[in-house]
């Protein structure tokens, strides 16, 4: 062994290695914590928002038919989605034809309280056309549920396909009724 | 030394009488559901409480690797279907809060084009125009069969759609490719219809199962802070499902069950909570490794290289974190995180994210954004020669009828 390496040897007693190891260990640490604040996910820098053109304000009979429309769209969307999702798991093998003719049977109900329920209202002139739309969309949902329950009768599938387009059709509509009276009904996903 | 010994023989036997007389056994896994377990896997490794469909081990993911490794090379890019504006940066990653700032999303569409040609989408983007421009919450939005012919790819060319998720942002255009096979999880319609049948008012209001806003301000009803209360239900329009049982009763839904290989090189795996119920990743084979297209579960690729959870929606956050890990097992051979495909990431399009590094304004596009992932080997760019990277943003939106 070297001069060099006995001088070191005499000079590293047991306690300052381990204080150096720690020293070390504390440095890096030290280092890693500050790289990482520096250097931390870059993002985009967004602007603040801009002002954002808002809705137009209502008027006092515009937001009571807004209001009074939202629980009766809730049963519909609800009916809708139940009678979907049902011709789905039926061909799935997931929903016997029983439980299929219980949902649709239960969705032409709605659908039909639904209707009479719009009609009850009287829209104001700035929303008569969006309270048609609606109902033509209702309409629509009555005829494919009655076109689809159908197959209940002669035993034909065919008939989910038959109806299929006028519930399209709907659910369009309402989508688009409802993305002007309740712009917030679905969020950002 | 022998007394000593003694002496701890008898405190670890009286602790062990203790705790078998205080019914240490709930932690232990009950032997039937073991039982069971090790015969659906075969190899009694499933970890209690994930669905059988949805687990899959790391050997098992590696064999992918290894199987895709063989089969042809996949060509990839991603287009902006749209981009949310000004979203609290808190409310897409938790741990951000504090930042106190805003952030773009876009919301990313994959396009994967095989060796014969055929293109595979992985999510179709949104349709939803009333929703987008009425209010001006987000710009940029652009049809995705015009963005494919913008940027030199053909959208009749399209034989199948990958739904990541089957909310309204992701699965919006489906009827756009009426020739088109969509491979949607079964696990995500069942736990739709499952949740639709909460009461709508269950738990004093904590919990509901849809429209959780105020019709008329947005403001929250009840006692949850969220947006839409984090509901199961609340990402899927009726307008979204019906395009997809358009797709069912014309026979162009393939509903899988967990891992699923649609083609050699393209594997669906299952990511069951990673952000609803029945997510899905999207395995490509490609000249830079594996791929791994992840639509909402990873909503944040700097969340997935920091481990940071984002955008929790119907999320169990272990379960978004295994998804991570999934990637991380099957980028393993090449590149790692890097090859994870965000649909949210706000830094996407910029060289900080670099696998979308090499991206440009799609021409015509209203603003939205396209990135050249990969080429297979022998492909032409369709990146333009002069790209246009000036970034856009159109809040001047396409005229649409407002009304009132």
């Amino acid at each position: 062994m070297s001069t060099a390496g006995v001088g070191l040897q005499r000079w590293m007693t047991p306690r300052l290695a381990i204080l150096g190891v720690v020293s070390l260990g504390l440095v890096g640490v030290v280092t890693f914590a500050m790289s990482r604040a520096v250097t931390g996910p870059s993002t985009v820098a967004s602007p603040r928002p801009s002002p954002q053109p808002s809705r137009p304000a209502l008027d006092p009979a515009e937001e009571a038919y807004m209001r009074a429309m939202w629980p009766i769209h809730g049963d519909v969307e609800r009916s809708l989605m139940r009678m979907s999702l049902g011709q789905i798991l039926y061909k799935t093998d997931d929903l016997s034809r029983a439980e299929l003719k219980t949902r649709i049977e239960q969705a032409l109900v709605a659908y039909r309280g639904a209707e009479t329920r719009i009609r009850a209202l009287s829209p104001p002139t700035s929303l008569r056309s969006d309270h048609e739309q609606y109902l033509a969309a209702v309409r629509l949902f009555q005829e494919s549920a009655a076109e689809a329950i159908k197959m209940f009768k002669d035993g034909r599938d065919e008939h989910l396909l038959a109806a299929y387009p006028k519930s399209q059709e709907g659910s369009d509509k309402i989508r688009e009724v409802g993305g002007k009276f309740w712009p917030n009904e679905f969020p950002p996903n | 030394m022998i007394r000593k010994l003694l002496r701890v023989t008898m405190i670890v036997g009286l602790v062990g009488v203790v705790g078998g007389l205080g019914g240490a056994d709930v932690l232990q896994a009950r032997q039937d559901d073991k039982e069971d377990r090790d015969q659906e896997n075969g190899q009694g490794k499933l970890p209690p409480q994930t669905l059988r469909s949805g687990f899959e081990s790391t050997d098992q993911l590696l064999r992918d690797v290894e199987r895709a490794e063989k089969a042809p090379l996949y060509s990839a890019w991603i287009v902006e279907s749209s981009r949310f504006m000004f979203v609290p940066f808190g409310g897409f990653q938790p741990d951000k809060a504090g930042l106190n700032t805003t952030v773009n999303l876009p919301v990313n569409v994959g396009i994967i084009e095989g060796p014969d040609g055929k293109i595979t989408l992985y999510d179709t983007g949104w349709k939803q125009l009333a929703y987008i421009f009425d209010w001006n919450t987000s710009c940029c939005w652009k049809g995705i069969r015009d963005q494919m012919h913008a940027i030199g790819l053909d959208p009749d060319k399209v034989t199948q759609i990958v739904l990541g998720h089957a909310h309204w942002d992701h699965a919006g255009q489906l009827s756009e490719f009426p020739d088109a096979v969509a491979y949607i999880q079964k696990e995500e319609l069942k736990q739709i219809d499952f949740f639709l049948n909460y009461p709508v008012d269950f738990n004093a209001g904590h919990i509901r199962a849809v429209n959780t806003v105020d019709p008329m301000t947005g403001a929250q009803v009840g006692p949850p802070a969220q947006a839409c209360a984090r509901t199961p239900v609340c990402g899927y329009p009726p307008q979204t499902i019906q395009e997809i049982l358009g797709k069912v009763l014309h026979g162009k839904a393939k509903i899988v069950d967990g891992r699923h290989e649609i083609t050699p090189g393209l594997v669906i795996h299952p990511a069951f909570r990673g952000h609803t119920y029945g997510s899905q990743l999207l395995q490509v084979n490609t000249a830079r490794g594996q791929l791994v297209f992840g639509s909402d579960t990873y909503s944040s690729w700097t969340g997935i290289r920091d481990w940071l959870v984002a955008n929790i929606q119907q999320t169990d956050t272990i379960q978004q974190f295994l998804a991570y890990e999934k990637c991380y097992v099957l980028t393993s051979r090449l590149n790692s995180f890097n090859n994870c495909v965000s649909a949210h990431e706000p830094i996407a399009y910029t060289a900080a994210y670099p696998l979308t590094a090499n991206w440009w304004n799609i021409p015509n596009g209203n603003c939205s954004r396209a990135a050249e992932l990969i080429l297979a080997p022998g492909k032409t760019t369709h990146v333009p020669a002069s790209p246009d990277r000036t970034l856009c943003v159109n809040l001047n939106a396409p005229p649409h009828t407002v009304s009132p």
